[in-house]
């Protein structure tokens, strides 16, 4: 049976029909079997990968969409692990993860594409890096890395800096629509019985050492379940004091990134990297699957809880230029569409702590996930799913009917572009009134997004879905149209609708 | 897709510029004329600039001098295209244009996803404000209630609400006067604006106009950079100089830039990063028969010149359009 989704969302920003209702509890009062505190993209894996078995699942997280932290502002790269520090888990996992990729992609309707990446050197000492990072790369089980002359790497990225001098190609390294995934996860999830409860904070966990715990969130409720998998990001740390985890320091670190318009026919097709020193991984040229170039990140750290954390600066979005600018000079004066800042769950005690019965029996705790999430989540979920079974005796039984895919009709998607096709026209003229006039995203496709499982219904969860303000005009055209929309459909009033979320209401209160 | 339906004359964009070619066009006896608008009528710009009971008019009709508001020029508009023998289609938006077969992309509800073919062409797409990362000089964060003019006049005009009291607008051109004018009137506090000249880029009669009005903005000039913070919506803004306002929103009302995309992507040269299309001494593009009027073309004039370019530019088609029959 399909499972329920709701948002704890009291007041008249949330169509009623979502709303958790303010007194009662509409989800099961029977304990869960796993609650999953966190719907990025680690805890829609998670929640995707136990779906497959007859568990009463639920997943908390106290944005307003799934993949709203620090799942939201990525790279999009799906990497092959080619540079990761080899032996580590972490390793393990993204290496592992990176095979699964193109067929998990495929079941779950996720824009992928194998572009591959270009290491660039573009002095002497840089490219006599090169055989290292070959050998590295090597030892990580990536065999297929290939050095390249300079006269390669100009042919394979005409717009490359002519000064390169030699450079590695990585031809496994592929992009993803990152904001896809935690969405196609946690559909799938729902469609097999799991529940979704979206703008909820985890504010307590009693009776943690018992065998029926209680989770408690804002407004003074309680979910009991047998087992809680802590995935909830940057959250992580609080959440593990409350029910006595190992002590671990978690802080964001920053990722500044500058979007390009798309290029007519001149865009690498490829991932453009420079050559990493001690100190920093430096700035990518990144193809999007949208067709845009990206180049950053920056690596900031930042404290805990600071508010800024997603915020551009003006050093930030400089430096990004001119790194951009070293790998492809063009760059420097391509026109930019826009900015925006994610964060890494940066953690002082090490990458990748994955901790069964942390603090007592029952308790999982997963943190610093650092920005190889997007590519290592399914493998993070096999793990543990598997250590669930092993370390906290969880009987898994296949459900005979769960599903592991998204339909293929469910709704377009943004790349399938509805508009181009005259028999979906037939049927469904609304596909043909264009509604973002950059992306040519049309009204029925909006619609769809609508009505789509979670029920999104801010302006940032419509986008996502999609790509309408997305374009260059970054919404001059569509943002009220689309808010319009938003506001038929679901009842609210125009003024109630939100960016993200209670306080980013598009006017203020009279 | 089925054959291509044949007009002489096409025109993208509805808006002052485009129905300026268009009634250019049909009185000098073009017969075979079709105007192809992606919103729901004709009229552009001005039509988003209702009109109201003490609403401040803000534009000007040059022929007679007169001030009016936008919605009432976009009627004048409106009323001189039905004049004349001119196909309109409504909610459609040319997708994509292909310049070697002169052949556009179009699709709207009405007629699905169809091909058509002109003589010649004249792209009249307007313009869009800049977005902040186009300025360059407005970092932070990408909150909530940060508005862009059309926006704001959407829910301003349209909807009749005041979606802040306390605003900040970013630019200082004569729609950043108005958009102060207009937030001033509906009840919102003086607005704050800002720029990096040290003079406001709204010419002095624009700002007396509106200062009579009873609108009193002030203006903070020679600003390098300005950073917005705030959760949820924006709640504040830090300049280089040290000075910082709060708010509870903000309206990016900066210049403009061409809806060149169309051209652009097509392979005609666009010159980047202005993003005006490059033009020959006859409005033409780098394909013969392909023709820019109004805002699209740079220049960033009132709707009233951007009416009277398009009444030349149809002059440039007709002759082209006589060339092409000579030959």
């Amino acid at each position: 049976m399909r499972g329920s989704i709701f948002y704890d969302w009291p007041g008249s920003g949330c169509p009623s029909a979502v709303q958790f209702p303010p007194t009662e509890n509409p989800l099961s009062t029977k304990p869960y079997d796993v609650v999953i505190i966190g719907a990025g993209v680690i805890g829609a894996a998670l929640a995707y990968r136990l779906s497959q078995y007859q568990l009463r699942l639920l997943a908390i997280d106290r944005r307003y969409d799934v993949g709203e932290g620090t799942s939201k502002g990525s790279s999009a790269i799906i990497h092959t692990g080619f540079d990761a520090a080899a032996g580590t888990l972490e390793s393990q996992l993204v290496t592992r993860a990176a095979g699964l990729w193109p067929d998990l992609a495929a079941k779950l309707k996720i824009p992928f594409r194998r572009c591959g990446a270009v290491l660039v050197a573009i002095n002497e000492e840089q490219e006599a890096q090169l055989e290292k990072l070959r050998q590295k790369a090597v030892d990580n089980g990536v065999l297929d890395v290939e050095l390249l002359s300079a006269a390669a790497v100009r042919q394979l990225v005409p717009a490359v800096n002519p000064a390169v001098r030699g450079g590695m190609s990585i031809p496994r390294e592929s992009i993803i629509d990152p904001f896809s995934v935690s969405i196609a996860f946690s559909e799938v999830a729902l469609t097999n019985g799991a529940d979704l409860l979206l703008g909820a904070e985890v504010v307590d966990v009693q009776d943690s050492a018992g065998p029926i715990k209680q989770v408690m969130t804002t407004g003074g409720r309680s979910f009991a379940t047998r087992l809680i998998v802590n995935a909830a990001g940057l959250g992580g740390s609080g959440i593990a004091n409350q029910y006595g985890g190992k002590h671990f320091d978690l802080n964001p670190r920053r990722g500044q990134f500058i979007v390009f318009d798309e290029a007519p026919g001149s865009a690498p097709g490829k991932i453009l990297l420079p050559i990493p020193t001690a100190q920093t991984k430096g700035v990518l040229v990144i193809p999007t699957i949208f067709g845009n170039l990206l180049a950053g990140p920056t690596a900031e750290d930042l404290p805990l809880g600071d508010d800024t954390a997603c915020e551009t600066t003006s050093d930030g979005l400089a430096m990004m230029l001119q790194g951009a600018a070293n790998l492809m000079p063009g760059l420097a004066h391509y026109p930019r569409m826009g900015s925006f800042a994610g964060t890494r769950c940066a953690c002082k005690q090490g990458s990748y702590i994955i901790r069964f019965n942390d603090g007592g029996p029952g308790l999982v705790t997963v943190s610093g996930i650092r920005s190889t999430g997007i590519t290592s989540c399914p493998a993070v979920a096999d793990y543990l799913v598997e250590g669930l079974a092993r370390e906290c005796n969880l009987q898994l039984v296949r459900a005979p009917d769960a599903v592991d895919h998204r339909p293929a009709n469910a709704w377009p998607g943004w790349w399938k572009k509805p508009h181009r096709d005259p028999a979906q026209l037939k049927h469904r003229p609304d596909y043909a009134r264009i509604l973002c006039n950059c992306r040519d995203v049309s009204k029925g496709e909006i619609t769809d997004a609508l009505n789509s499982p979670l029920h999104p219904f801010t302006l940032d969860a419509i986008k996502r879905r999609t790509c309408a303000l997305t374009g260059r005009c970054q919404g001059f055209d569509c943002a009220l149209p689309v808010a319009r929309m938003i506001a038929s459909h679901t009842g609210i009033a125009l003024d109630e609708i939100t960016k993200n979320g209670p306080g980013s209401e598009l006017a203020v209160h009279p | 897709m089925e054959a291509p339906q044949c007009f002489s004359v096409v025109i993208v964009g509805g808006g002052p510029a485009g129905i300026g070619v268009a009634t250019a066009l049909a009185r000098s006896g073009e017969r075979s004329i079709l105007l192809i608008e992606r919103n729901a009528d004709v009229g552009g710009v001005p039509a988003l600039y209702k009109k109201k009971p003490r609403g401040i008019k803000s534009f000007i009709q040059r022929a007679r001098l007169k001030m009016m508001f936008g919605e009432e020029y976009a009627s004048w508009l409106k009323a001189k295209l039905k004049e004349v023998p001119v196909t309109v289609w409504l909610e459609s938006k040319v997708t994509s244009i292909h310049p070697e077969q002169k052949t556009l992309t179009v699709v709207g509800p009405e007629r699905g996803c169809v091909l058509v073919q002109a003589n010649a062409v004249v792209l009249a797409c307007g313009a869009r404000e800049h977005t902040l990362d186009e300025l360059g000089w407005v970092t932070g964060a990408r909150t909530g209630r940060i508005y862009q003019t059309k926006g704001l006049l959407d829910v301003l005009d349209r909807h009749g609400i005041l979606p802040m009291r306390q605003p900040v607008v970013i630019g200082s051109h004569l729609n950043a006067y108005a958009v102060a004018a207009k937030l001033k009137a509906k009840g919102a506090q003086e607005c704050v604006v800002l720029d990096t000249g040290l003079r406001p880029s709204c010419p002095w009669y624009g700002r007396w106009y509106f200062f009579l009005r009873g609108s009193r903005p002030r203006f903070i000039g020679g600003v390098k950079a300005a950073r917005l913070t705030g959760q949820g919506t924006v709640a504040r803004v830090d300049l280089d100089s040290g000075l910082s306002f709060s708010c509870d929103g903000v309206v990016v009302s900066s210049d403009l830039i061409p809806n060149s995309e169309l051209a652009w992507l097509a392979g005609l040269t666009v010159d980047i990063p202005s993003r005006r299309p490059v033009v020959d001494d006859r409005r033409q593009l780098s394909a013969p028969g392909w023709f820019v009027a109004g805002n699209m073309a740079g220049g960033f004039q009132d709707a009233d010149w951007c009416y009277r370019g398009g009444r030349r530019v149809a002059g440039e088609v007709s002759r082209f359009l006589r060339n092409r029959n000579e030959d």
